[in-house]
């Protein structure tokens, strides 16, 4: 089962992303900041990250720099999730590591094609009826 | 409710209050960066949870909060007084579309569209404070909206090239009409100024959901980058969406001038049906192209930071994964080496040369940065086989859920209803055990019964204790008000406030926390309405011009004290006399004999206000009189203290619950009563000849203190004499009301016990003088009296 990290220092946020996930059959763990999903990865790493920007203590530009910088662990996918429709927000997400870039709120058909497709998984199998 | 709205409802209630608290705060030290931080992230949290309900107006307030809040954080904005009076006035509106929302009966949030009005006027509010920072508008930089503006829906000037559109998406289009769903081709020029307006043109057309096809371009031509505007909207958005024209209208009811709307079922007609099946669908093909594209993007980035090796091989495993979804599985076999060469080079570069061999540069993946325009299929995007495939959550999962559950008080209050029955329908064992006994004759079951009791007993207490526990609230439920009520009032009365608050984890059962709440309000209004003085004329009387007000709580032993505590003109106990003499509530002889401390307490007294003129904060009419009520009304005491010229002290005594009563059970007249014991100070047995009568009224001496004595069966008209004891003695309840003592005759006290008082309904809700009933372990009814009103 894919496990994903949701990291958002806001709930309602958490609970959104977690129910659509939890919906396609994914294994979702949630963070509230980017030290607490250090910590998380720390105990085992994701097959994908789902990561908010703006956060206390460290947000997700931080995460993901540290993630990275990780050599020893598989480095899996990370969708960066803002609120800001910028140019420049996403240039920054790609420099710090994330490898999708999407502003809130993400639909949910949308969401899981981009994850199922950053899993390797085909979008019609799981997010449609066949 | 749906589970969703319930966590954005309370998640924005804790962060309205965050909010609040921060603000009040900065204002004491505006230079603290962290707190400025905090507060632009508190704001920003909540504009994003908002974003994912359709409520445009609390959207709209908070994204211009938003705005403003960054600037103060980076310093373009002096953050003072106004900002935060602004700022406060923007979060009461977002908190009072909360309370509609969640007051609303169904599963949607209801629209909040009746508010439209003041979520434009806030967000200008807001945004004129951030004018300074932003280039100057032109003479007449507000819009117009002309009175005859033609109906939103039909300015048609320029209407849909549809021949524009690529094959496939026709056919999409024409599928979608046969099969009765509405769409409309949509055209939103927004006005060019609309960016100082607080509008969002872009996120207005995203908050369309994912149109089914779309296009965007400059209304003219761009001018050279020198001299181009980045503040001024050219921009033209096309697009086709799935909703009906009166969705749209409604959707785009700000700017009805600027846009136009065309139902799309006359133009699709000539098309003819052809047959389209696509590999794989619109969603994934969307999904594989923006992957794929974001890849190129961060592979064509030149820096080399530390974290590079890891970004190439996060890279590399989208890559993976994407080639894989789309089965296309078997040419990721070259990823592995071209990703080895990669970060033996530490560059990019062969992972880019892999890519642009695999699946050269295309149109989409280049130009849209930001993807509005997918594809979508509406028909049926949930997934219901999924629902089968649910996982069990791992261990690890619960770490990160917080130790606090937040619970409905409604189920605590049900819980609390269950134990309460429980421990009255377990009181009703031990008479069981009695009529066993004394009835059937079977001893050996009565001491079975009785042993069982006693389990059961302790086993309820327990639970009650516990249950007890989670009711408990800290004062600062009601204490966190008042940084922000002291603010206000003070600013609006021109007084200099110093507030200090102490001891706010104190705890109490949330139905005194409750009942303390308008109280509490009306004391300090009061302490800094009449109590406080103007700063001058404070100066004058040698004190510092700013005020102090005092609110503490703290426990003892099974009570909470709660302790208000001014440093203000103090109360002129001579005014008082005088003015309850006019009002006629003294006569003259008690005009000369009140003590200071009795004339002071006379502000307790119904219908005496002390306020020269009624003002609009503290007047309207309401007196301390209704402030000591409601205190009594949950078994609490109420003790003033003033020095003229030093100060006022209130102090309120109150239970730490009242779920449980502790009553006396006492007879007269053949009938049992309870009392309750907050209210009892002690009980003797007063021999017949010690009673004596003083002016028409019978009166005892208890250690040396003359006592007037009332009998029960009088006060309840029970038609019945008191029957003293064997030895000639009657038994008295002494009980203090309001500082006084007072010995009610009955006929016999009896044992204490622990009742759930329940209070008296219906048109029995009329009698006063009692608390309420409570059902006793036999069955029977227990009527409580309240000796404050039966005396």
């Amino acid at each position: 089962m894919k496990r994903i990290l949701v990291i958002d220092d806001a709930a309602t946020v958490r609970l959104y992303h977690r129910s659509i996930l939890e919906s396609a059959g994914f294994e979702v763990t949630e963070a509230v900041n980017g030290l607490e999903a250090l910590e998380r990865v720390a105990e085992a790493p994701f097959d994908l990250y789902l990561v908010d920007v703006n956060m206390p203590k460290l947000d997700g530009y931080g995460f993901l720099r540290e993630l990275r910088g990780k050599n020893q662990l598989p480095q899996a996918p990370a969708i960066m999730v803002s609120t800001e429709a910028a140019a420049n927000d996403q240039a920054q997400a790609f420099l710090s590591g994330a490898n999708l870039y999407q502003v809130k709120p993400v639909r949910p058909e949308r969401l899981l094609s981009h994850v199922q497709t950053l899993l390797g998984m085909t979008p019609t199998d799981v997010g449609r009826p066949s | 409710m749906n589970p969703l709205l319930d966590q954005f409802l309370t998640e924005g209630r804790d962060v309205l209050q965050s909010i609040g608290e921060r603000l009040l705060q900065l204002e004491d030290s505006p230079n603290d960066a962290a707190l400025m931080d905090e507060l632009f992230r508190l704001v920003h949290t909540l504009k994003g949870n908002s974003g994912l309900f359709d409520l445009p107006e609390m959207t709209r307030v908070l994204h211009a909060a938003e705005d403003l809040m960054d600037a103060a954080r980076d310093g373009r904005v002096p953050f003072d007084r106004a900002l935060a009076d602004r700022l406060l006035e923007a979060m009461d509106f977002v908190a009072t579309l909360i309370d509609e929302i969640a007051e609303a009966p169904d599963d949607t949030p209801p629209s909040t569209a009746r508010h439209a009005g003041d979520a434009v006027r806030l967000g200008e509010a807001l945004r004129s404070l951030l004018q300074d920072d932003s280039p100057p508008l032109d003479a007449d930089g507000t819009q117009e909206i002309p009175q005859d503006a033609p109906p939103a829906l039909y300015r048609t000037d320029a209407g849909p090239d549809l021949s524009a559109l690529p094959e496939q998406t026709r056919q999409d289009l024409r599928q979608r009409l046969d099969a009765g769903e509405s769409l409309c081709w949509l055209g939103y020029e927004p006005e060019e100024e609309c960016f100082f307006k607080g509008e969002d043109p872009f996120h207005q057309m995203l908050q369309l959901g994912a149109p089914l096809w779309h296009r965007l371009e400059a209304r003219e031509d761009w001018p050279a980058l020198a001299e181009l505007d980045a503040y001024r909207c050219v921009l033209r958005f096309e697009a086709i969406v799935s909703a009906s024209p009166e969705r749209l209208a409604e959707h785009f009811r700000y700017v009805p001038d600027q846009v136009d709307i065309l139902p799309l079922s006359a133009l699709m007609q000539t098309d003819t049906p052809q047959a389209s099946a696509t590999a794989i669908g619109p969603e994934a093909a969307w999904s594989f192209d923006r992957v794929l594209a974001a890849q190129r993007e961060i592979l064509a980035l030149s820096d080399t930071p530390p974290w590079l090796d890891g970004r190439l091989r996060a890279v590399a495993a989208s890559l993976s994964a994407a080639f894989i979804s789309v089965d296309r599985a078997i040419e990721v076999e070259t990823l592995e080496p071209a990703l080895a060469s990669a970060l033996a080079a530490r560059s990019p570069a062969p992972l880019l040369a892999w890519l642009d061999a695999r699946q050269p540069p295309t149109e989409i993946g280049e130009a849209a940065d930001i993807d509005a325009g997918a594809p979508t299929d509406s028909s049926g995007a949930k997934a219901p086989e999924a629902e089968a495939v649910r996982f069990g959550r791992r261990a690890e999962d619960h770490l990160t859920n917080p130790r606090t559950l937040k619970v409905d008080q409604a189920k605590i209050d049900r819980l609390m209803n269950l134990i309460g029955e429980m421990v009255v329908a377990k009181n009703a064992l031990p008479y069981l055990a009695g009529r066993a006994e004394d009835v059937f004759g079977v001893r050996e079951l009565a001491r079975e019964i009785k042993t069982q009791y006693a389990v059961i007993n302790r086993i309820a207490e327990e639970m009650q204790d516990a249950i007890m526990q989670v009711r408990m609230m800290p004062v600062s439920f009601v204490f966190q008000r008042f940084p922000r009520l002291v603010r206000d009032i003070a600013h609006k009365l021109g007084k200099e406030v110093r507030l200090v608050m102490e001891g706010e984890s104190t705890e109490a059962d949330k139905n005194i926390i409750e009942a303390l709440a308008d109280p509490l309000v009306h004391i300090v209004r009061n302490s800094l309405d009449h109590g406080l003085e103007m700063p001058e004329e404070r100066r004058a009387a040698g004190k510092p011009s700013e005020g102090r007000l005092n609110i503490s709580a703290r426990q003892e032993s099974d009570r909470v004290l709660i302790e208000i505590a001014d440093d203000g003109r103090g109360i002129d106990p001579n005014r008082i006399r005088r003015k309850a003499y006019e009002r006629g509530l003294i006569d003259e002889t008690a005009l000369e004999r009140l003590s200071d401390q009795e004339a002071i307490n006379l502000v307790f007294a119904a219908g005496f206000s002390t306020a020269e003129q009624v003002t609009d904060l503290s007047g309207r009419g309401v007196g301390m009189d209704v402030v000591r009520n409601a205190i009594a009304r949950v078994n609490g005491a109420i003790d003033l203290r003033s020095q003229l010229g030093q100060g006022t002290s209130l102090r309120l005594s109150l239970p730490l619950s009242m779920a449980v009563t502790n009553v006396m059970i006492i007879e007269s007249a053949k009938q049992r009563f309870g009392v309750p014991m907050d209210s009892v100070a002690e009980t003797v047995r007063v021999a017949r000849h010690d009673i004596r009568t003083i002016k028409h009224r019978r009166t005892t001496v208890l250690r040396g203190r003359l006592v007037p004595l009332l009998s029960l069966n009088e006060l309840l008209a029970l038609n019945a004499e008191q029957i003293p004891n064997d030895d000639d003695e009657f038994a008295v309840l002494v009980v203090r009301v309001d500082q006084e003592y007072l010995g009610i005759i009955v006929d016999d006290c009896r044992e204490t016990i622990d009742i759930i008082l329940k209070p008296l309904a219906g048109f029995l809700g009329g009698l006063n003088g009692y608390a309420g009933s409570a059902l006793l372990g036999d069955g029977s009814v227990l009527l409580v009296f309240n000796p404050r009103e039966l005396l």
